[in-house]
């Protein structure tokens, strides 16, 4: 009797194992598909990401008249890579003076931009505003319309100042392009920063105001990088607006000047024209990527509201 | 040593805000009101200094031409399209890469960083480059698999589809940062607990991630739909609204008809028309989903 029992109890547990192994081995085989399957997307799209900015990389390195010539054994790396179109485009022709022009007119606007979005955002946030609801949504209206319907206006306002084709005529617009989403980012952002820590300060003597802004800016920063990066994207390839503003070719920007490559009205052979393109893109590139930890937790939507 | 009181309104507060009303109101609002009555005007190259206000004959004019149709057609088909494959994607990826122990997760995240990191104006005369029917590395490729050669930007049949193959490119990687900064504001405990209870990925996608990020996705497809249908320089750079007027939407059509035929009322009356459009959008998206909560 006790024997059969120890052995029907020993063939039981040995059952229940084998269930518990089996349902086990499933999981991990359905986990595993899991992986690999996200794996796979995830290398598609990275490939599908990478492609265009590996071709264009690819093609300024090569030797290539114009694009009809262009072949597949133009992507992959050969002996004949050279810096021959970089040194072309920096040095015959007008591309650092473009850079230069660029530079004056999106550094400015992005400061100015945000320093006003920076004042409202955390007014907008902070204070009880009189009529706040209908300044929010006044700026969500205003996002809502094309900056191309501005341009004629644009026009016509700043030929009466006579500040057509100046460095003036484009940071007023530009810098006011920026502060619609600018004070919209950072009001959202520093709504989820708790008032304690302003609170405290003021204990402490500190006058409303400096407490703000001495303690609200600091905090602010992740969200303050991203508003300027995206302030900063718009003016340095805007063609829309410089295009029609811009006649005199010393104040050409980037953006014009690959505007009127792209369409043949400036000659270039098409390897020099991809080194423009990698050597317009990079300082935006090396932007992104220094505050690439500033991306995610600069964009909040809060959640609990 | 100030006073507390729930009702009391900030009147100081209003000083910060005043420089951007000021810049709003002499930068977008007074442009805007113009723009508007250029509309009821026949300001256009032949009446450039004494232009005169001609009532609703623009619009007159614009809804008997057949061009209207074709291009807000054009602009819905755009802007829902790349609205349905991006903002889907970018959801999906943020999903993928938000798996606990997922190996790798960075180096994704990083090179999806790529096509935004590089200047849009660029990267799509870039695209415009690889879609070109000799030489452009697209066909190439077709060919050498064995297939022909496709009129990427030169035929109807395919012309908006590389708009939205290449808007598509350019938007995905906003919208997996988007989400994976929305994913991540959910507290872990809940998926703690979720795991507690068994659920599964996909129990705990539509019992948690969706419900609680209910007006994000709202707010952002939205958003991400009225951005698509202002995006001017997809179809300005690659195709500048051709074949014909086959991928015209109605913000390049409004300047193609301001600054290619100095007709500045009728490219204005375009304008307006979009706007008007749009805000009707917007009310109505706004009533059933509630998207703007999340703004106050």
């Amino acid at each position: 009797m006790e024997n059969s029992n120890i052995v029907k109890s020993g063939k039981k547990t040995f059952t229940e194992e084998q269930d518990i192994f089996r349902m086990n081995t499933h999981f991990k085989r359905l986990r595993l598909l899991k992986r690999i399957i996200s794996h796979i997307v995830l290398i598609v799209f990275a490939l599908f990401a990478i492609f265009p900015i590996y071709y264009v990389v690819i093609t300024s390195l090569n030797s290539i008249g114009s694009l009809a010539n262009a072949t597949l054994a133009d992507l992959l790396p050969s002996a004949r890579l050279s810096l021959a179109n970089y040194y072309s485009i920096l040095f015959h022709h007008p591309f650092l003076l473009w850079m230069k022009n660029t530079l004056i007119l999106t550094a400015s606007s992005t400061v100015i931009g945000v320093a006003l979005s920076i004042s409202s955002g955390l007014a907008l946030s902070r204070f009880r505003i009189p009529a706040k609801r209908a300044l929010l949504y006044m700026l969500l209206i205003l996002s809502l319309f094309p900056f191309t319907m501005m341009v004629i206006p644009f026009y016509f306002m700043f030929s009466e100042f006579h500040l057509l084709d100046t460095y003036i005529g484009l940071i007023i617009p530009y810098s006011a392009g920026a502060v619609i989403y600018s004070s919209y980012l950072i009001k959202n952002y520093v709504d989820n920063i708790p008032k304690d820590y302003e609170e405290a300060a003021q204990m402490d003597g500190l006058s409303r105001n400096s407490a703000l802004f001495r303690i609200l800016i600091p905090m602010a920063r992740p969200v303050i990088v991203f508003a300027a990066v995206i302030a900063f994207m718009g003016p340095y390839t805007d063609y829309a607006l410089a295009g029609q503003f811009i006649t005199s070719k010393g104040l050409y920007t980037l953006a014009i000047g690959m505007y009127y490559v792209s369409q043949g009205t400036i000659v270039i052979n098409y390897g020099t024209y991809a080194a423009f393109s990698v050597l317009m893109g990079i300082p935006i590139f090396i932007l992104f990527f220094v505050f690439q930890k500033y991306l995610v937790s600069g964009f909040s939507l809060s959640t609990y509201k | 040593m100030d006073n507390r009181k729930k009702s009391s309104l900030e009147f100081r507060g209003l000083l910060y805000v005043l420089p951007v009303i000021v810049v709003l109101a002499v930068l977008d609002f007074y442009p805007i009101f113009e723009s508007i009555y250029f509309s009821f005007t026949d300001f256009n190259s032949l009446h450039f200094f004494r232009y005169g206000f001609v009532g609703l004959a623009n619009y007159a004019y614009i809804f008997a031409s057949s061009d209207l149709r074709t291009v807000i057609l054009n602009t819905v088909i755009w802007s829902v399209g790349s609205t349905a494959v991006m903002v889907p994607a970018g959801f999906a990826l943020a999903m993928i890469m938000n798996q606990k122990k997922l190996r790798g997760k960075y180096f994704y995240r990083t090179v999806y960083l790529f096509p935004w990191a590089f200047p849009a104006f660029i990267t799509i005369l870039i695209w415009s480059n690889m879609l070109a029917y000799n030489g452009g590395v697209i066909n190439e490729i077709l060919n050498a698999i064995g297939l022909r050669s496709l009129d990427w930007l030169t035929s109807p049949h395919y012309a908006m589809l590389s708009l939205i193959l290449v808007n598509f490119w350019l938007s995905f990687p906003y919208y997996t940062y988007v989400y994976t900064s929305a994913v991540q504001s959910i507290p872990h405990e809940l998926y703690e607990a979720a795991e507690m209870d068994g659920y599964g990925s996909l129990s705990t996608l539509t019992k948690i991630t969706v419900p609680l990020l209910k007006r994000q996705i709202a707010f952002i497809t939205i958003f991400g739909f009225i951005f698509t249908w202002n995006n001017f320089y997809v179809p300005f750079l690659l195709t500048g609204g051709g074949p014909g007027i086959s991928t015209q939407i109605l913000i390049t059509y409004s300047y193609l008809q301001a600054f290619s035929y100095s007709n500045y009322a009728l490219g204005a009356a375009y304008a307006v028309i979009s706007i008007l459009i749009l805000l009707v959008f917007v009310i109505v998206s706004n009533h059933y989903t509630k998207m703007m909560s999340i703004l106050y």
